[in-house]
């Protein structure tokens, strides 16, 4: 009976339009766990740490104690990351492993399992959309029609001058600034329709719009005024006895 | 994950670390009451009451993951089910393995775990000895509730020995863990994360190593199944015969699968003290061989000098005649692969005849005391022994492919025991971090003086082991080297904590029959029948071309007897088909000097016959008959020459250290300036080393991959 | 006591069909005598390749096989064996290759000695 009802519910008529509740291979895969070689990405590119790099990856790897040098996995490919310019070569988790001495394999372990390492190219400016329930509430969708309507990326792609590449991501944290976009580093909250649009152009035009709320908030404060702590705080001998 | 050291809890190894037994706990499995030791595993526990608890992860030779689930159970006052696996018991315990909750939990992994599963059974190799199809029938729901689309991975190419149908994966890491721990290849990993997460090399390449085989049984499913055996059989329709392994001379526990009257596969047997429970990649698909490149029929050279098939009888009378026509001028060579049964026969044969050369390809010099002692030709110590062992010195061998398994051993008590392994000899990759002494000769008469800086360290070690390889004991100096090393080995048991037990010399031989055959009284190395040609020569398997026909007269005849139309058979005059390792009831001696007895599988295809068969055969034509009829009384005769070569699974332990190094003493010679060297130093030396693995197309695939993965981008150089 | 033992070897086992030897021989020479009438009849239905005279001379080998024996009660056992063999011939029991097997004299005897089991692929 209730088997019936499930597969009424999943038949395609009915699926139509509805968001399933599980969403597996076809809809949660947008990365690919092996590697292919590609023109950019492949064991011949060059990749070397920076000579101010190196001494940055020194002082990394010294903070470690000895015998646990392998621990510095993750701010090395940050580093390497950084360097390349949003994503990480092949050829620079190479690199990596060489210097803390561990398998290569230990290293695309470490690599594939953290979302925040780009495998592939990137753009210049990697646009990450949270889509996640508060900020959909909030229109993560008009953010993400914007963009496409703007730069004509849909999630994944990158535009052709290799300026921004659009990621849909999941909670990035910032619920109550919703909706909001990370752009490299920077988190771009509170965005209405035109903010996004304005903050696009200032980054083409390469400039770099001021980081934060864009609704005048400060930061995550009540976004109409303070409701409580308004006054200031009462001084020494509040509410004591007078007798003490 | 699997770093070798890390999480590894107990039961694993470590011989000399559990010795010592802190007051054993209490703990109740099933209300059944079991003393275990402080540490034990909730899993370990329960198997020591006799409840096995499902598993897919745990593994007892690999460290503890934990990710599977399907070991839960309920520990009583515990709100949620334990993981027995990584679970440690305390005392008064009280573990329920068969109770609702621990019913409703497996049940619950086992949804989970089928949710992604392909329900591909009947097209799956691993059907009818699956561990999920076992477990799931055993303990998992009869339906399932996922409604979507299954997961589906892409499968990877790992080599021709294992093939990878990635979408059964369920992800419990055996295969990584063993790669990392055992095999020490770290090329298998985990990557991606979540739903998304997958087993493989990220990059492809192939899984270069020598024990690549056995991620094939350690696959709980049917992700990692044998390439060559693919959709061959079903486990159901296949015989199984227990037997021995001879590709090397560690003496393998093997169990033959075949099938009317071919070997379908080949799997290990658990034998704690050779192989545990693995095997290498040659013993086990080099199977394919023993249908090709068969000699099926006696043959007889006609007048042109071709070879042409005959009957049995004409063979024999060609034979015999020339045999009895020699007086007394005959001589025989023992090949590699030759059983102690064939061996003792061809002796018989030879010395009733007249003959005294009776020799094996394999050299071993007859300086000092020769192979008279025969603590002086064996593995002393023991295969097992190593995981006591503190210090190794390996001196003109490369055990990783002359001897897989005793190198598994090695890297075991490495990774566990901090073994400590040194190389005199080329720096070749072992799997583990081996000190690199140097490859000159000179160096082991400096360890023997005390003043090489390795000494001091040699000296300290408790327990030390001197590996002598055959690569260096066939060295024209050989004799001379080898008797420097007997004496520093004895000179290290003074410091040895054992004291008398403790044996320090050690020889790893390549081949299966060499022990046997020394036990026997052969002579080693064909020095003999070079000096003194005969005008009758006996191969018995003799394919490593030791002798060639330019070394002996050109009237001289040359009988071959043996498996494969190899070498030998190319410069003889009459073959004898004889049967292969799997076709008779045969002793082998490993180079612990373990007698084991292989089984007949099958029968010799065509007209060949069981070795010693045919000697006695051809003895009765010569005229010079044999006294044994049949199996038990040519183990008689075996008994009677050597008793160690009937007492079957047993190391008959041999002494006599002093003596061999007081002989050892006067052994004069000179020393060669060539660096010391080992025939087998990349993967790809190790396939085909003999008859049989010449023969077979799957090694011959081995070599192809691996000169094809040299040009591969992503090998790690 | 030696009157007791006496007797004990004299004692009469108990007859299977015949009581003494003269019934017993004639119980052999009625057997002998249906078989040899059945004979014509036996080479026509089997469609034998032998003729008459040479399945009447295997009759008599057969018989001839045994006429060494004494014993009341073992001839009794062959002569209901024989009937028994001619009650599924007759019957079309048997086959033709079954009755052609009193002929096997071109099987060759098992080899003897280790050379010889050899060279016959026994050994």
């Amino acid at each position: 009976m209730l088997t019936r009802l499930a597969r009424a519910l999943t038949s395609p008529s009915v699926r139509e339009g509805v968001r399933g509740v599980h969403r597996t291979a076809p809809a949660a895969s947008d990365a690919l766990f092996v590697h292919r070689d590609t023109a950019q990405n492949n064991p011949d590119t060059p990749f070397e740490f920076t000579a101010e790099n190196k001494k940055r990856a020194e002082a990394i790897m010294s903070i470690y104690p000895d015998g646990h040098k392998k621990a510095a996995v993750i701010p090395l490919l940050d580093l390497a990351q950084r360097q390349v310019g949003n994503w990480l070569p092949i050829t620079a988790m190479h690199t990596v492993a060489k210097m803390l001495d561990m398998p290569r394999m230990r290293v695309y372990e470490v690599a594939t399992f953290y979302t925040m390492y780009m495998r592939n190219p990137v753009g210049k400016y990697h646009v990450q959309v949270c889509t996640t329930t508060p900020c959909w509430l909030r229109g993560s969708d008009q953010v993400m029609a914007v963009i496409k309507d703007k730069l004509g990326l849909i999630p994944g792609h990158t535009t052709p001058d290799g300026l921004f590449t659009l990621s849909e991501v999941e909670c990035l944290g910032a619920c109550v600034n919703a909706p909001m976009m990370q752009i490299n580093d920077d988190y771009y909250e509170d965005l209405g329709d035109s903010d996004v649009s304005e903050i696009l152009d200032s980054l083409a035009a390469g400039r770099t719009p001021k980081a934060g709320p864009r609704s005048g908030r400060f930061a995550a404060e009540p976004a109409g005024g303070l409701t409580t702590l308004t006054g200031p705080p009462p001084g020494p001998g509040f509410r004591v006895r007078d007798d003490l | 994950m699997g770093h070798p050291g890390e999480g590894l809890l107990l039961g694993m190894g470590a011989t000399r670390a559990q010795s010592s037994g802190p007051e054993k706990i209490e703990v109740f499995i099933d209300d059944q009451p079991v003393m275990v030791p402080p540490g034990t595993t909730v899993l370990q526990a329960a198997a020591e009451a006799g409840v096995e608890i499902p598993r897919f992860c745990y593994h007892e030779r690999l460290s503890v993951a934990g990710n599977c689930r399907m070991c839960l159970v309920e520990v009583e006052k515990s709100v949620k089910p334990v993981a027995a696996c990584a679970m440690p018991v305390m005392k008064g315990w009280r573990i329920k393995t068969d109770s609702d909750m621990t019913r409703k939990a497996r049940e619950g992994v086992m949804e989970f775990l089928l949710i992604n599963h392909p329900l591909d059974c009947p097209i799956c190799d691993q059907g009818g000895e699956c561990d999920l199809q076992d477990q799931s029938m055993a303990f998992g729901s009869d339906r399932s509730r996922f409604l979507d689309n299954k997961r589906a991975v892409e499968d990877k190419n790992i080599g021709p020995l294992v093939k990878t149908i990635m979408t059964r994966c369920i992800h419990c890491t055996r295969c990584v863990r063993f790669a990392s721990e055992v095999a020490g290849v770290e090329d298998l990993g985990t990557t991606g994360r979540g739903s998304d997460m997958q087993i493989g090399t990220y990059v492809e390449k192939m899984l270069m190593s020598e024990l690549s085989g056995n991620v094939i049984d350690l696959c709980p499913v049917g992700a990692l199944t044998s390439k060559p055996y693919a959709f061959t059989a079903r486990p159901w329709e296949i015989r199984r015969t227990d037997s021995v392994d001879v590709m090397d001379a560690v003496g393998s526990n093997i169990v033959v699968n075949h099938r009317t009257g071919e070997v379908l596969r080949i799997l290990p047997r658990t034998n704690e003290e050779i192989n545990e429970e693995w095997l290498s990649d040659k013993s086990r698909f080099a199977c394919d061989g023993l249908k090709r490149q068969r000699l099926v029929y006696p043959m007889v050279k006609d007048s042109s000098g071709e070879l042409r098939p005959c009957q049995w009888e004409d063979a024999l009378l060609v034979a015999g005649r020339a045999l009895a026509a020699a007086q007394g001028s005959v001589a025989a060579v023992a090949g590699g692969l030759a059983d102690a049964e064939s061996l003792v026969a061809l002796k018989d044969l030879v010395n009733k005849l007249g003959g005294e050369a009776t020799c094996t390809e394999e050299i071993f010099p007859e300086d000092g005391s020769g192979t008279d002692l025969r603590s002086s030709y064996l593995l002393n110590t023991t295969i097992a022994g190593v995981e006591e062992a503190d210090l190794v010195l390996l001196v003109g061998t490369n055990p990783r492919f002359e001897a897989p398994l005793f190198n598994a051993r090695l890297r075991k008590a490495w990774v566990h025991n901090e073994l400590d392994v040194a190389v005199l000899g080329p720096n070749v990759n072992l799997t583990y971090e081996a000190e690199h002494i140097g490859e000159d000769p000179a160096i082991i008469e400096k360890l023997l003086s005390g003043t090489h800086p390795f000494s001091q360290r040699l000296k300290a070690a408790r327990r030390p082991m001197v590996v002598v390889g055959s690569a260096l004991l066939s060295r024209p100096d050989g004799g001379l080297l080898y008797a420097r090393l007997q004496q520093l080995a004895h000179q290290l048991r003074a410091g040895c904590e054992g004291g008398a037990e403790w044996r320090v010399l050690n020889v790893l031989h390549r081949v299966a029959s060499q022990v046997a055959a020394l036990d026997l009284g052969y002579t080693p190395g064909v020095s003999k029948v070079r000096n003194a040609p005969p005008q009758v020569l006996y191969l018995l398997g003799a394919d490593e071309g030791a002798i060639t026909r330019e070394d002996l007269p050109a009237d001289c005849l040359v009988i071959y007897q043996g498996h494969h139309g190899d070498r030998g058979a190319e410069m003889a005059d009459v073959v004898l088909p004889g049967a292969a390792y799997t076709e008779k009831m045969a002793t082998y001696v490993n180079t612990e000097g373990r007698a084991q007895q292989a089984q007949a599988a099958l029968v010799p295809p065509g007209m060949a016959r069981e070795d010693w068969k045919i000697i006695r055969a051809l003895s009765e034509v010569v005229g010079a008959q044999l006294p044994y009829d049949n199996l038990a009384e040519v183990r008689d005769r075996l008994t009677e020459v050597s008793p160690n070569l009937t007492r079957y699974g047993d190391v008959e332990e041999a002494n006599y250290f002093a003596q061999a190094s007081a002989l050892a003493q006067l052994v004069k010679g000179k020393q060669e300036a060539a660096p010391i060297d080992v025939p087998q130093k990349v993967l790809e030396d190790f396939y085909m080393t003999n008859s049989v693995s010449r023969a077979s197309p799957t090694m011959a695939k081995c070599i192809a991959a691996i000169k094809k993965e040299a040009a591969n981008r992503h090998r790690d150089k | 006591m030696a009157s007791k033992l006496a007797r004990a070897g004299v004692r009469q086992v108990k007859p299977i069909l015949s009581v003494d030897h003269g019934e017993a021989r004639q119980r052999v020479l009625n057997l002998y005598k249906a078989w040899y009438r059945q004979l014509p009849y036996i080479v026509m239905d089997y469609d034998l390749p032998k003729s008459k005279e040479e399945c009447r001379a295997k009759l008599r080998e057969e018989f001839m096989k045994h006429h060494h024996v004494q014993d009341i009660r073992v001839i009794d056992m062959l002569v209901i064996k024989g009937q028994m063999e001619l009650k599924e011939t007759v019957e079309i029991w048997k086959q033709k290759h079954g009755l052609m097997a009193y002929w096997k004299d071109t099987v060759e005897p098992k080899p003897q000695g280790f050379l010889n089991k050899f060279l016959d692929g026994h050994e």
